[in-house]
């Protein structure tokens, strides 16, 4: 009787583990889906970004034949963000500035490869949820749950049919919403040159590039590294007018943080140290030899900061 | 007209203003999709869940085929035995709504609003987004994985100015 029993237990055991499997497969076969309808379709729409009580109207247009998107926020003042396979523009009509982003082809941003999908796994479990109907589309929900509180889980909603994201939410441990991102209206398809391109293409706004060149930063490092995120990148970089600063990024696969390193007397004004939030978003300043170090990562609080007071610098 | 959407949403019109705003969703333009939009955002915040494909234009289509009811003039008259027992059960009635009103389940407040206004960290006090939070936005942004699912939607973050817009 207990032999049959345990037997039973074995048989159920191993069936439940065979279940855990195949879901997990089949929710990373989702995100590659989602991965691929991003880059190979041309859609345009209108989505609604929200975080703390505002929400902002934007419209994005993705013409995959150019590798081009334009995203143009349609509340408050006029901003607008024309990416190409190697650049990223920041077009602020307001002051007539243009921010230029150099996309080097090393570092192969977007940078979530297959084999990144499926390391994901290691801080995250990554569940199929219902479907349901978001913004008039037939969705696939899946899950993202953080295996610590390092992170923030995620909730995606893809369109069953073409694998768009239609409505990403952001939740922190308690499961309180964070942020979201929803399409409100969207069109696959129907996408001409003429959409993706920037309406201050023509005029003549004085140009901020960035000049990212990848570098190492002698004598800073981290003195632990945060669990699960490691460094992607480290590069030298202009910002505004600023003299060169350094930037440190680190990743678990789906969550990126970056460490901001500038000398204080570069700066154009006094640094303010403490903790500032976004969205999603962290910042954290604090002074570090005589540098000004500011941590930007959408991850929570804590992890912000434990990586900005990891922050040391030893004379090299 | 945007705002006299939300205000009619919201139930905060006057009678006059929310024949005005309800004539110009009946033109079936830019005010219906507006009206459209905000109840997808409302819905979208308080994870309602949303009615089957066609609901509208199934409901519009039962609604037609109804047959009209044709109220009576006039009840014959009533005793006064009948009207007191009459008011008495409406009293009751009134009593059942209100301590079922206060006994039912509150609706769970929308996660959205007020959690997202909580600082992240008690322990920690929060200081206003650095001046130049914007450059630093954009230079992190490019970096984030998360693009490689949801394309440029997340560089909303870095370019929307924050500090000198009220609270909604």
């Amino acid at each position: 009787m207990i032999g049959r029993a345990a037997a039973l237990l074995c048989a159920l055991v191993s069936l439940c583990a065979g279940a855990a499997y195949a879901q997990s497969a089949e929710s990373l076969a989702w995100l590659r889906k989602i991965q691929d309808a991003t880059r190979n379709l041309s859609y345009s729409g209108t989505f609604v970004y929200q975080h703390g009580g505002r929400s902002e109207t934007s419209r994005i247009t993705r013409l995959a034949s150019a590798d081009t998107e334009r995203l143009e926020v349609l509340d408050g003042l006029p901003r607008e963000l024309v990416r190409t396979r190697d650049t990223v523009r920041c077009y602020l009509p307001e002051s007539k500035v243009v921010k230029v982003e150099r996309r080097t082809p090393d570092r192969s941003f977007p940078a979530l490869l297959p084999d990144q999908l499926n390391a994901l796994a290691q801080h995250y479990d990554i569940s199929l949820g219902e479907t349901r109907r978001v913004g008039g589309f037939e969705c696939q929900a899946v899950m993202l749950t953080p295996k610590d509180n390092l992170r923030y889980g995620y909730r995606l909603y893809a369109d069953t049919a073409s694998g768009m994201l239609v409505r990403a939410v952001t939740v922190d441990a308690a499961g309180n919403q964070i942020e979201q991102f929803m399409f409100t209206q969207l069109n696959i398809g129907r996408v001409t040159p003429d959409m993706v391109k920037s309406r201050h293409a023509a005029a003549s706004f004085r140009v901020e590039d960035a000049e990212t060149a990848p570098t190492r930063l002698a004598g800073w490092s981290l003195s632990s590294e945060l669990p699960g995120f490691h460094k992607v990148i480290e590069l030298t970089r202009r910002m505004g007018e600023s003299k060169p600063v350094g930037q440190v990024v680190y990743s678990d696969g789906l969550a990126a943080v970056s460490v901001f390193i500038e000398p204080l007397q570069a700066r154009r004004d006094p640094a303010r140290t403490g903790l500032a939030s976004l969205g999603a978003i962290h910042i954290y300043t604090r002074e570090v030899a005589n540098h000004m170090v500011t941590v930007v990562g959408e991850a929570p609080a804590a992890s912000v900061q434990r990586i900005a007071n990891a922050v040391e610098y030893r004379r090299p | 007209m945007k705002e006299e959407i939300s205000a009619l949403m919201d139930g905060e019109l006057e009678e006059h203003a929310s024949a005005r705003a309800i004539d110009a969703l009946r033109r079936e333009g830019e005010a219906l999709e507006c009206w459209r939009i905000y109840h997808l955002i409302s819905d979208g915040m308080r994870d309602t869940r949303l009615l089957s494909q066609g609901f509208t234009a199934r409901l519009a289509e039962r609604l037609a085929g109804e047959a009209t009811v044709l109220a009576p003039a006039n009840l014959p008259g009533k005793t006064p035995v009948q009207r007191f027992a009459f008011a008495a059960a409406a009293s009751l009635a009134a009593v059942a709504l209100v301590g079922w009103l206060a006994f039912a389940p509150q609706p769970l407040a929308p996660v959205a609003d007020n959690a997202q206004l909580r600082p992240a960290s008690a322990a920690m006090t929060m200081v206003p987004l650095p001046s130049a939070a914007n450059d630093y936005l954009l230079a992190h942004q490019g970096f984030s994985p998360r693009v490689s699912l949801q394309g440029m939607a997340p560089y909303v973050r870095t370019v929307a100015e924050h500090r000198d817009e009220p609270a909604k």
